[in-house]
Parts: structure tokens; sequence; C-alpha cells
């Protein structure tokens, strides 16, 4: 019996872990819900009006509005289009300007526009020199296509 | 000479060469390093950040090789046994260090960039998850009575090491708020050739410090389990000395 004890245990061991590690993976994979892109929200259906949801796209250039603390402008993500009207506590961040890869955190009003109540930005992951005098340009690459 | 003068000397080699590694790789992060055209200034912090994260994620594995040994050890060899422990508590603390760092400056930095300190997507949560395990498990040792701690905290340890590899692959299986791998991500990734060296002095500084803060101690908690063992001996004499 004690020569035993020890198989036991390691077969308990790999058993927990074999099932968390599955748990994990196939739970986040499932859901992939920390954001959604402008196609996968007009795929939604009905439940885009019920949620609170994150949206991610590229700033369209010109389109943004500022009132206040607020703003309003147009996401573009894969030749879509999605307008965004921000009102929250506190202004937009610095990072937020033209083509910048952002993701306004709200809900889908029935009108078409994503009310938000929070903004946030997306860095890159690639790293370059700036030019000498020039401002942090904020991340302006093309969002991904969705995996 | 004597082992432990020569242990010492070399030590002592290994701490000053290691805070050389780190002065240099400070200029080099700090005010050799082009400043970064997306980001600016800020992005120096990738320097201290990525550094501290990689090595959060190597020192719990010297943890659970130390209590896998002295899970096996604990009754054929309680002695060796004991050495195992006393590395694996090392790696434990050093890996609160490196996890504590990297979460802090990555919330800094999410801050100056994203415009938020902390959201709960797959890479940051699975973080903290791995940051309270290793806090966890050294309050188990603290808390838990005298001779059952070492073999609560290697069988802890074991499981806490799950999530090591989920923290890794994190970035790469999900959709989430932390950018994608910097390096080995495929197209729109990677560093300028110009930021390597920076990059590469911080690793391999940050991971000498590493390397001496678990020796060293290592070397503190084999001297405690020494007195502790000198103690119980005295006692077990003076105990005897009772009877006659």
């Amino acid at each position: 019996m004690r020569g035993l004890a020890p198989i036991k245990i390691i077969a308990a061991t790999l058993l927990v872990l074999a099932t968390v590690g599955w748990l994990a993976y196939t739970g986040v994979r499932d859901t992939k819900s920390y954001y959604c892109t402008i196609g996968e929200l007009s795929a939604m259906g009905n439940k885009a009006y019920t949620r609170n949801l994150r949206v991610a796209g590229n700033v369209q250039p010109g389109s943004i509005q500022r009132a206040g603390t607020g703003a309003s402008f147009v996401l573009l993500e894969q030749g879509r289009t999605l307008r965004v009207n921000y009102q929250g506590a506190e202004p937009p961040p610095d990072t937020f300007k033209d083509d910048a890869q952002a993701l306004a955190v709200g809900t889908y009003g029935r009108d078409g526009v994503f009310h938000a109540t929070q903004l946030q930005a997306k860095c890159a992951s690639k790293y370059a020199p700036a030019k000498s005098g020039e401002a942090p340009s904020g991340n302006t690459a093309m969002l991904a296509p969705a995996k | 000479m004597r082992r432990s003068h020569i242990f010492g000397f070399i030590a002592l080699v290994w701490f000053l060469l290691t805070l050389t590694a780190i002065v240099y790789a400070t200029r080099l992060a700090l005010f050799v390093a082009p400043t970064e055209a997306t980001m600016g200034n800020v992005q120096r912090i990738f320097y201290y950040h990525v550094p501290s994260s990689m090595l959060s994620l190597i020192f719990p594995y010297v943890n659970l090789v130390a209590s896998i040994f002295y899970l096996v050890l604990r009754r054929r060899d309680p002695l060796r046994a004991l050495t195992a422990d006393a590395l694996a508590l090392a790696a434990a603390e050093v890996t609160v260090v490196y996890s504590s760092i990297s979460l802090l400056t990555g919330m800094l930095w999410g801050r100056a960039v994203w415009g938020i300190w902390w959201t709960w997507d797959a890479r940051l949560t699975s973080m903290l998850l791995l940051w309270l395990l290793y806090v966890s498990y050294l309050m188990l040792r603290k808390l838990s009575a005298t001779g059952q701690s070492q073999t609560l905290a290697a069988v802890l340890s074991v499981f806490a090491a799950i999530d090591v590899p989920i923290v890794f692959m994190s970035i790469r299986w999900w959709r989430g708020q932390h950018p994608s791998p910097v390096f080995g991500g495929g197209a729109d990734t990677g560093i300028d050739p110009s930021m390597m060296p920076a990059f590469g002095w911080n690793v391999l500084a940050w991971a000498m410090w590493g390397v001496f803060l678990l020796v060293f101690r290592f070397a503190l908690e084999r001297r405690r389990q020494a007195s502790e063992q000198d103690a119980a001996l005295i006692a077990i004499e003076a105990s005897l000395e009772i009877a006659q």
C-alpha cells in the first residue's frame, strides 16, 4: 500500500492539472470576451443591445468632435464603421487621436450609436525610434484582423 | 582557504558584477536607447517591465522543481529534503519580488498609455493570480503548524505552477488589452535593433540580481535550519540530563 501512495498522488495531481488547464483554455477561447470587433457586434443581433460591451477599432481621421469631457467620433475596423458617443467623467486619454487604436466601453443603442462611458487605448508590439523632436504619435497601426 | 571563505568571495564578486551590470543597463535604458515613436519616453518602462515579468515566470519553476524534490525526499532523506525546501522558499520569495515589480510597472505604464490603471483581461488577471498564489505560498509557510508547513507548501507549489504557462500563453491564446508578444509575434512586432542592447543588458542585470537574491536567501534559510536543529539538539540533551 505504501508503495502505491505516490503513484496515486501523482495520478490525482495530473488529473487536477489537466482539468484546470482544459477549463481555462476552453472557457476563455469560447467567449473571447475582452473586446469585440465591429463585425462581431453587427453579427450579434439583439444581444448587442442588452450587454455592456467593449468595441475595438481605429479612430477615423477627422471624425473626433469634442464637447466638454465627452467626445463623438467614428471607429473603423476592416472597412466597417461605428459611430461612438463618449460621455465619461474623465476626458479621453492623451493617446486618443486620429487613427489611434481605441476600445470603447459601453452599450450599443438601437439608434445605431455606441454609447461609451470609458475609452481605452491599445498599444503596439512594435517599437521604433522617434524622429528627433517629434511628439509621440500614438498607436496608429490598423487593428489586426480578428483571430 | 576554508570553503565558506571561497563561497563568500565568489558571492562578493558576483554582487559587484551585478551592481555594475545594473548601472550600465540603467544608463542604456534611460539615456542611450532612442525615444520610442508611438509612446515617447514612457516606453522606457519596457526595459524594466519585460525583464521582471520574464524572471517572474522563470523562478516559479525553480520553486516547483525544489518542491518536487522535497516531496520525493522528505521520508527517504530528510536532510537533503531540507536543502530542497530552503531553495523552494528562496525561489518563491524572488518570484514575489519580480511579479510585484511586473504588476506595478505594468500599472504605471497602462495608466500612461491605455488610460487605465487596471483591467480584467487574461494577461493581467492570470498575472495577478500568479502573484496571489506565491504570496499565499509564503503566508502558508508562516502560518501553518510547525512540521507541516514544508509539505503543505510543496503541494501548493505544484498547483501554483499551473498558472505559470497560462500567464505566458495568455497573450497568445486570448484577445485582451495587453499587447501581443513583442518578441516572436510575427509581422508588426519586435523592437528596433538600436533598442536591443538596453533590453538585453536589463535582462542580464536583473537575472544576475535575481540569482544573487536566490542564493543569498537560500544560504540564510540554511543557517536558520541549522540553528533550529542545534536548538532542538540542546533541548534534547537538556531533557536527558534532568532524567538522570
